[in-house]
């Protein structure tokens, strides 16, 4: 290999001007904006749940879609920090994800501790994976495009939240689009998947988002 | 040691808005304050400079992701430490492609030195010049024909520790009798 003082001159004159990457509140607010439009137009072109007004109006149900959509702002706030390779000394709001899951995972407990009698199952199960599945996949791509454009250190993580950040854009999606009342199949279908979900995102981070 | 870093950021904020020398001597500062960091954590010189000259490009490709705003020391540790560990990673899934396993010595050692070859009586006067654990070891696996795993639960040893003292004892005696 060369010299180091070589190198030096070598980058030194490679050294050009450049533009600074945004700040990851800004970055962050970017890809929510995208996702936000992806969300509501992808609503509009399937349809929103005929009853979704009186169901905004039950506060589980509101619960959940707001912890939900916390737990959508916040993974997509700790990719945006986990682009840059010192988490722009932000270190521990990197790990803001837990809180909102665990608001979620409070949220869901009430909602089936309220649900009795259960409301009956629906017909169908993993269909509802595969489509929010399907939903996640063209945010899965961009967010992991323009992290790419990054330099991330934790590529696990920065893969992990970031699918995580997809996943519950197409669950919101889901959950205001199909007309289900039964939590366990909400649970079981729309959710627990998201434990898999991170993992394949620890994975898929390792592999894409490798410098 | 602030006004140091106060360069650092200066420097790196002069870099961004493509002053080459300033770029130059940021580059020149961060190389020797990484020196120790690095020299603390490799073996050889030659690998601590190859792992400089990563660093190095690692920090050229990923300066759009400083802002000059917050301080440089940080940043470059970071990218830093996350080439350290990749180098790490690389260097012993090399060796471990590298080792030998012990099953495999077993099956081709022994055959070479003391079954194929020789019996064990014939070379019984050196085995006796073993160390005292070794020469047990030969004694109870090739005239006495226990396994490994017996000898070690006889021994009160470990199975591993077995085989790898049976496997010193091959090559001191492939040593002699090489001679």
């Amino acid at each position: 290999m060369e010299n180091i003082d070589d190198l030096i001159s070598r980058l030194a004159q490679d050294g050009q001007t450049v533009k600074s990457a945004p700040h990851p509140f800004v970055l962050s607010l970017k890809w929510m904006g995208v996702a936000l439009i992806y969300l509501v137009v992808s609503l509009a072109i399937s349809g929103v749940r005929p009853d979704w007004a009186d169901k905004l109006q039950n506060p589980l149900f509101a619960t959940e879609i707001a912890a939900l959509l916390a737990v959508f702002a916040t993974t997509t706030f700790a990719a945006a920090l986990l682009v840059f390779p010192d988490i722009h000394q932000k270190g521990r709001l990197a790990f803001a994800p837990l809180a909102s899951f665990m608001l979620f995972v409070l949220a869901m407990y009430l909602s089936w501790q309220s649900d009795v009698p259960p409301a009956s199952l629906p017909v169908h199960g993993i269909e509802c994976t595969l489509g929010i599945t399907v939903m996640a996949l063209l945010p899965s791509i961009w967010t992991f495009y323009f992290m790419r454009n990054y330099a991330s250190t934790h590529c696990r993580l920065a893969g992990s939240v970031a699918l995580l950040s997809s996943f519950s854009i197409g669950a919101l999606w889901l959950r205001l689009y199909e007309v289900n009342d039964s939590i366990l199949h909400v649970i079981e279908w729309h959710y627990l998947p998201m434990l898999v979900i991170g993992i394949i995102g620890l994975l898929l981070g390792k592999k894409i988002l490798k410098w | 040691m602030t006004e140091q870093n106060d360069n650092l950021e200066a420097l790196m904020q002069r870099s961004l808005s493509g002053d080459q020398r300033a770029y130059a001597a940021l580059l020149q500062q961060t190389s020797r304050l990484l020196r120790p960091f690095l020299a603390r954590r490799l073996s050889f010189a030659s690998e601590a400079d190859d792992l400089m000259q990563e660093i190095l490009i690692s920090i050229h490709k990923a300066r759009h992701t400083y802002d000059g705003k917050r301080p440089y020391k940080p940043w470059a540790y970071a990218i830093a430490k996350f080439r350290l560990q990749d180098f790490l990673r690389a260097h012993y899934a090399d060796q471990l492609r590298h080792a030998v396993d012990f099953d495999e010595l077993e099956e081709t050692l022994p055959e070479g030195v003391t079954e194929a070859v020789l019996s064990y009586e014939s070379i019984h006067a050196e085995v006796q010049k073993l160390p005292e654990k070794q020469a047990t070891i030969l004694q109870m696996m090739h005239q006495d024909g226990y396994t490994a795993k017996e000898v070690a639960q006889k021994l009160d040893m470990n199975e591993s520790a077995v085989k790898v003292a049976a496997h010193r004892a091959y090559k001191i005696l492939r040593g002699k009798l090489e001679r």
